[in-house]
């Protein structure tokens, strides 16, 4: 079990937190491209795109898929995660409209629990109720400080044992 | 959610997992507030005339501000969902925030025909313990103490997608027989979208 990256988006689409984590070897393994018939272009080209660009396209994901899971399936109902042969995306969602995205491997369960905690324990407590921070995150402002980052790190660390074993 | 749940979920909240503070504190940190405002905030060209019009408006951003925050926590804490409709969020409001931020729960009554807009009647208000408003001629006309809570009560909804205007209408500070307040929803706030990006 492994974590790629999480992502915090504002109620203004603003990506206002990224984190990435070194990313495990079988992630980066040649992906076979004998299979792509069409002359599609591999998908390893597409590591080309920058941290920015790939919060974009995360927000452009969750965002679309986000409008039709309610169209199909009523106003209330949510999307909890998908999953591609290569990740898993989960993602958590407050009624203040922050939004929180994790990529795990696919072998991750339902990480909706820990998402709710990240939010309620670490980025309330600590982005919310720092005096300093400012209300609204415009590129991220006051929300990667110490504790958040601390509180983050070693909280992933517990529910993800190390990859070096 | 049914009123009684509500109840229940507020009553849970404040005695698990709210920290207390003794109320007296809050009264008189409040009271300073309010009346350093009064001394700070003074008509133009006068020497000592309090602008009350000003303290009401600038206890209403500071509870704004406030409000902006507090929801976030209360939402955390209380585990509350999205509301259906406004009623739910008036019982919310004065069952839950009230309840575990304030330890009373002020009366939802008086609703408009149209369900948007109903009355908070406070039966107590610990912010104005021990407060007499000052023997001016003008505050008992002007001021609205605890004009804070309005404020709050913005700037929460706003963040939860609810464009709201709160005001007080009578306060027995002023010599009413109640203390009450009007809230009411001007609109849901849409979705923003992400920018183009070409």
């Amino acid at each position: 079990m492994s974590v790629y990256s999480f992502y915090i988006f504002d109620r203004h689409t603003e990506c206002i937190y990224t984190k990435r984590w070194a990313i495990a070897q079988s992630l980066r393994r040649t992906v076979p491209t004998n299979a792509l018939s069409n002359g599609d272009v591999p998908a390893v080209a597409r590591r080309g795109l920058n941290a920015e660009d790939d919060a974009k396209l995360i927000f452009g994901t969750i965002f679309s898929l986000r409008r039709m899971v309610r169209q199909l399936g009523g106003e209330d109902d949510h999307f909890l995660s998908y999953r591609t042969g290569e990740y898993k995306l989960h993602y958590f969602e407050t009624p203040t409209q922050l939004k929180f995205i994790m990529l795990t491997d696919t072998r991750v369960g339902n990480m909706r629990t820990v998402l709710h905690q990240i939010w309620a324990t670490l980025y309330v407590e600590y982005v919310v109720k720092s005096p300093l921070a400012p209300t609204e995150h415009p590129k991220g402002v006051g929300v990667a400080n110490e504790l958040f980052e601390g509180g983050l790190e070693s909280f992933i660390a517990s529910i993800f044992p190390s990859p070096t074993q | 959610m049914a009123s009684s749940k509500v109840s229940r979920v507020g009553e849970e909240v404040w005695k698990s997992r709210i920290d207390k503070i003794n109320a007296e504190v809050v009264t008189l940190t409040y009271g300073t507030i309010v009346a350093q405002l009064c001394r700070d905030l003074i008509v133009p060209n006068t020497a000592s005339k309090t602008d009350y019009t000003a303290v009401n408006a600038e206890l209403d951003r500071m509870g704004y501000n406030m409000g902006l925050r507090l929801i976030e926590d209360f939402l955390a804490k209380s585990n509350t969902g999205q509301c259906t409709n406004f009623r739910e969020t008036a019982e919310i409001i004065s069952k839950v925030g009230f309840k575990v931020f304030m330890n009373i729960t002020p009366t939802v009554t008086n609703w408009s025909q149209d369900a948007k807009s109903f009355h908070l009647v406070f039966e107590e208000n610990p912010l104005a313990d021990f407060v007499e408003l000052p023997d001016d001629g003008r505050a008992q006309e002007e001021l609205w103490y605890s004009n804070i809570l309005c404020g709050v009560i913005r700037g929460a909804l706003e963040m939860v997608q609810m464009q709201a205007e709160a005001h007080f209408v009578s306060d027995v500070l002023r010599g009413n027989d109640t203390t009450e307040m009007r809230v009411t929803l001007v609109r849901f706030i849409e979705d923003e979208m992400p920018p183009d990006d070409e």
